[in-house]
């Protein structure tokens, strides 16, 4: 029993990054019926620049563990969102009008530029966050032993989460927000500007996903130029799970992918782990097509 | 339209021909490398020393008073790229080619230069078949798997541990590694309590390695690459759990104590051919000391290094045999070769495969260095 909760404990705090993720792609996908391949990438740019900053200006030492990553995280959210709202401009908003086709092949150049500009700027080698930013402590938690950290990033990730719920469901821009995913023409006769919408969720969707890659960077430690591929494509298959376009979602997807896998991989096989998620995957879309949380409205595209 | 398709033909032979034409004013060879992808850092050593290396021979005046260039070529890392990039260089008239790093890479690529008969020496394939298919042109720096199978069932064996727990990756290099060592390990009446595989390029092992402690092994051979081993590494100071580890020759590169952190690689254990720093002969030195002039750190990976033999052998062969044809190489390299390589001694038998016992066990320090033990 002790075994059980201690991977699902595991399984949540891996989930926590994998929701975090496909935030950014149902998000994207909600307002512009895009896969935005080249999120994982922009993941991968947020925890490089976590690295960065982290090491230039030591603003954990100014300002104390904890305030100093609260601080580096949002200094990446902002960053990489700037990065996001550039590259839509830039790849997406030209051939919004154009075939869907030539977004999805825009949007793999995007990931393929960004993850070799990133070999080019850092290097191919392997990079690794310094050490001693977050004293490791284990916690025991009803006989459990569990690392601080893991708690924390699943504690990051759930607010931010939560927070994002609140701004998409409770403000004026988030009720835009979702206006413009149910239809563009409409909002734009309601007098809601479609383009700062789009810039907006581009700006937040890549924020939440360097946010990811800053929490990754601090717990894992180590970071290269091409981990991006693989947290995107479980996050898009997290984003899918929860039913895409959908950000309640995206949570329970990618916590719910997060859960399995660790499960699996401790009481099947772990050779066996991606294996097993899928067949989950699989067994969810022949019952709910549209995922666990989408709307059973059969003409969404 | 008709005119189109002779121009381009003429202009396609007058091309070969001139191709053809700067042969004689030149050794040409190719070097195929994950330039990009997963191995880039890998890749991009290899070219470094052996771009070095060509730089060192022409500036004493070249082979046989003949320059040398070698052509680049990036393979990604993958078997597809593999096949493109071999294919551009096997037509730009090279007498032989270096490269490349993993067997499954090699592999791809083996057939497309030995249609052309143009001499491949690989690097990092380890891979067993590789040179089972009676491929003339087809010759390896590296080691094989099974003989690195036999290195570490016996150095478990010396270590005096009864239960043993392995773990792969499932590619094919680690995988074949792994059976090997399992098969041998059994045959010697050691208990395997563990045999499973990761899924490398992830962040997260902590539910393999709660797995693997519930096994309750004396010792965990882990047979994929250093990025995962400096992971495991990590996460398993993290639990509080100190079995040893032992790595294959995959998990021997300097980042896997970045990746892992010093005081959780200290003890760490893995098996290697010999990198340069450890070998007293004059060509480890001559090379160690022209890498740091240039490069300023010694270089990070054994296989790169091993990349740089590939060369060695070449101008050798060519030197030795005065000649650039594929067949007087290739019989002068089975039958006669015998240098001291950066890596020590290189001798080829009739298949391709380096003779002699080449792997080392190394220990992690606790400063992080790598330490070969006797």
């Amino acid at each position: 029993m002790e075994f059980f909760f201690e991977q699902l404990i595991n399984g949540l705090a891996v989930g926590g990054i994998y929701a975090l993720i496909a935030l950014g792609y149902t998000m994207v996908y909600g307002v512009m019926r895009l896969i935005n391949f080249a999120h994982g990438d922009l993941f991968t740019i947020g925890s490089y620049l976590g690295m960065t900053i982290l090491a230039t200006w030591a603003v954990a030492e100014y300002l104390g563990p904890f305030a100093g990553i609260l601080l580096l995280i949002t200094m990446v959210m902002f960053l990489v969102g700037i990065i996001g709202v550039i590259l839509e401009r830039v790849a997406y908003r030209p051939v919004r009008q154009a075939d869907r086709l030539s977004a999805v092949v825009s949007a793999l150049g995007a990931s393929i530029f960004f993850s070799n500009l990133v070999m080019l700027i850092w290097g191919p080698r392997f990079r690794v966050y310094p050490d001693d930013i977050l004293p490791r402590i284990t916690l025991n938690i009803l006989g459990l032993d569990v690392p601080l950290l893991r708690i924390l990033v699943l504690l990051t990730s759930l607010s931010l989460m939560g927070i994002l719920y609140f701004f998409v469901q409770k403000t004026k821009t988030g009720t835009a927000i979702r206006a413009v995913a149910i239809d563009h023409g409409a909002s734009r006769l309601m007098g809601i500007n479609v383009n700062r919408i789009i810039s907006l969720v581009f700006l937040i969707g890549p924020a939440l996903g360097g946010a990811a890659g800053v929490m990754i960077g601090l717990y894992y430690g180590q970071v290269n130029f091409t981990m991006g591929w693989s947290y995107g494509l479980k996050a898009f298959i997290a984003a899918v799970l929860g039913g895409i376009g959908n950000i309640p979602g995206a949570m329970l997807g990618g916590l719910l992918l997060g859960v399995i896998e660790a499960l699996g991989a401790a009481f099947i096989s772990t050779a066996w782990k991606d294996g097993i998620a899928f067949i989950v995957l699989i067994l969810i879309l022949i019952f709910r097509p549209t995922g666990l949380l989408g709307e059973r409205v059969a003409d969404k595209v | 339209m008709k005119t189109r398709v002779k121009f381009l033909v003429l202009s396609l032979a007058i091309a070969l021909l001139m191709g053809v034409g700067s042969a004689w004013a030149e050794i040409r060879i190719g070097l195929m490398c994950p330039l990009t992808g997963s191995w880039a850092s890998e890749g991009q050593d290899m070219r470094d020393i052996v771009l070095l290396m060509a730089d060192e021979v022409n500036a004493a005046g070249g082979i046989n008073g003949q320059k040398v260039t070698v052509l680049v070529e990036d393979d990604g890392g993958d078997p597809r790229t593999a096949v493109s990039a071999a294919n551009r260089l096997a037509t730009r008239d090279i007498t032989a080619v270096i490269g490349t790093y993993g067997s499954s890479i090699t592999e791809a690529a083996q057939g497309i230069y030995d249609d052309f008969g143009i001499i491949q020496i690989a690097n990092g394939a380890t891979s067993i078949r590789l040179t089972q298919k009676g491929l003339k042109y087809f010759f390896r720096t590296s080691p094989r798997d099974d003989e690195q199978g036999r290195v570490a069932s016996e150095t478990i064996a010396d270590m005096g541990y009864g239960k043993v727990a392995i773990l792969h990756d499932n590619t094919s290099y680690a995988r074949g590694l792994a059976d090997e060592t399992r098969g041998l390990l059994e045959q010697d009446n050691k208990e395997i309590v563990f045999f499973d595989a990761l899924t490398p390029g992830e962040r997260d092992y902590s539910t393999i390695l709660s797995r693997l402690r519930r096994a309750n092994p004396e010792v965990v051979f882990f047979t994929g690459y250093y990025p995962e081993a400096g992971l495991l590494l990590r996460q398993k100071s993290e639990m509080g759990w100190d079995v040893p580890f032992l790595g294959g020759d995959a998990t021997n590169n300097p980042d896997l104590v970045s990746i892992s952190g010093t005081s959780a690689a200290e003890g760490f254990y893995f098996l290697s051919p010999p990198v340069p720093q450890d070998l007293d002969t004059p060509q480890a030195r001559d090379f160690l000391s022209s890498f740091n002039e240039k490069y300023g750190s010694n270089p990070g990976s054994i296989w790169a290094v091993l990349a740089g033999d590939g060369f060695l052998v070449l101008s050798e062969a060519i030197k030795a045999t005065g000649s650039l044809d594929k067949d007087e190489l290739a019989a002068y390299m089975h039958n006669e070769l015998s240098i001291e390589g950066l890596t020590g001694a290189i001798s080829f038998d009739q298949h391709g495969d380096r003779v002699g016992e080449l792997y080392r066990l190394y220990r992690v320090d606790g400063q992080g260095n790598f330490i070969m033990q006797e």
